[in-house]
């Protein structure tokens, strides 16, 4: 297969997660091909997992006082707190044929050349099944995926010098994983790349599409006018609205 | 008065639950940092755990909850029972 690999354009969190669903439902309909996508985002954000309680996960005074945008995905897994500059997001939106249809393999797969770029500037960081990046000191990132009829869309966010304490400030964590000790300890073991690398954010983004083009045949491509309306239209019908985001 | 029940999947995700349990369970509801495909099937997966007796034992509702047709990912339809057993013990 033949990439489309799109790094401009910054996005706001609900039109970020609404181009999500929008670029997979495009490669279903074969509209559009294989394509990655790197995020630019433009403000904090808190992307809740889909089968989150948005009470459950997060603090909900503090977003709600320091007008941090809490979006729930398209897809499962875990919340994040994410600041633009901070953290690292990529997209990919494949045909199920492109796709290893083991669930585990197919993480490992989609991730493996990201790891190799990590490796490349220096970045000791290794795949933890099912879904997360781990580095020795702790979790750097990890992935989730949706499994449409026509399409797999798989994203990952990884901390590039992310604000550790202020995430603990945004993220409630679980009442479950603080009474297993070895749990907790694990779940606030964060580890930022900025610990292991001199390397800039920009150079890392281009170590990832170099990590790519070496994985898979690439060209640049950016997003259509239509298919960027198409996001805000489906943002603000859906991804924007408190009854999605605060529906469980 | 919802009642509440988690469980943490070794080397997985947490699964939540909260019911209201009288005679029956009732008001069921499923959350967690799982995966689940298609998303859709949640709903499917209360209706399941709905209905059935307070006193029903983990393997029947192992094996309602087993025959949704989805995929669980990140859990096995015995973690949702056990987390279900959690919240009307």
């Amino acid at each position: 297969m033949t990439l489309r690999v799109i790094t401009d354009g910054t996005y706001s969190e609900p039109v970020q997660q609404a181009l999500e669903r929008v670029l997979a439902d495009k490669v279903a309909a074969g509209d559009i091909g294989p394509t990655l996508r790197v995020w630019y985002r433009d403000a904090p954000a808190v992307p809740i997992g889909r089968f989150q309680s948005y009470e459950d996960e997060v603090a909900t005074d503090y977003v709600e006082r320091h007008d941090i945008d809490v979006v729930r995905r398209a897809t499962g897994g875990g919340a994040m707190y994410v600041e633009p500059g901070a953290v690292l997001t990529y997209s990919l939106y494949l045909p199920p044929e492109d796709v290893p249809d083991d669930v585990a393999d197919s993480y490992v797969y989609l991730d493996q050349w990201a790891i190799d770029a990590l490796q490349a500037v220096g970045i000791d960081a290794s795949y933890e099944p099912l879904n997360d990046i781990v580095h020795a000191d702790g979790k750097l990132g990890g992935a989730a995926q949706l499994r449409t009829d026509g399409a797999v869309l798989h994203h990952t966010t990884m901390s590039y010098d992310l604000d550790i304490e202020r995430m603990l400030r945004v993220l409630r964590i679980g009442e479950e994983k603080l009474s297993d000790k070895a749990v907790a300890s694990a779940e606030k073991r964060v580890a930022v790349m900025t610990d292991h690398t001199d390397a800039s954010r920009a150079t890392i983004v281009d170590a990832l599409v170099a990590a790519i083009g070496d994985t898979f045949e690439t060209r640049r491509g950016s997003l259509s006018a239509a298919t960027r309306e198409a996001a805000r239209t489906l943002a603000a019908e859906q991804f924007d609205t408190a009854a999605w985001t605060r529906k469980l | 008065m919802a009642q509440h029940g988690t469980v943490k999947v070794p080397d997985g995700k947490l699964v939540s639950v909260s019911l209201t349990a009288n005679d029956r369970i009732t008001s069921v509801r499923v959350t967690g940092d799982f995966f689940l495909e298609p998303p859709e099937a949640r709903p499917h997966l209360e209706r399941a755990i709905e209905g059935h007796p307070v006193d029903v034992d983990a393997a029947t509702l192992r094996e309602a909850i087993a025959d949704v047709d989805a995929r669980l990912i990140g859990f096995e339809a015995r973690d949702l029972a056990a987390a279900t057993m959690e919240a009307i013990a």
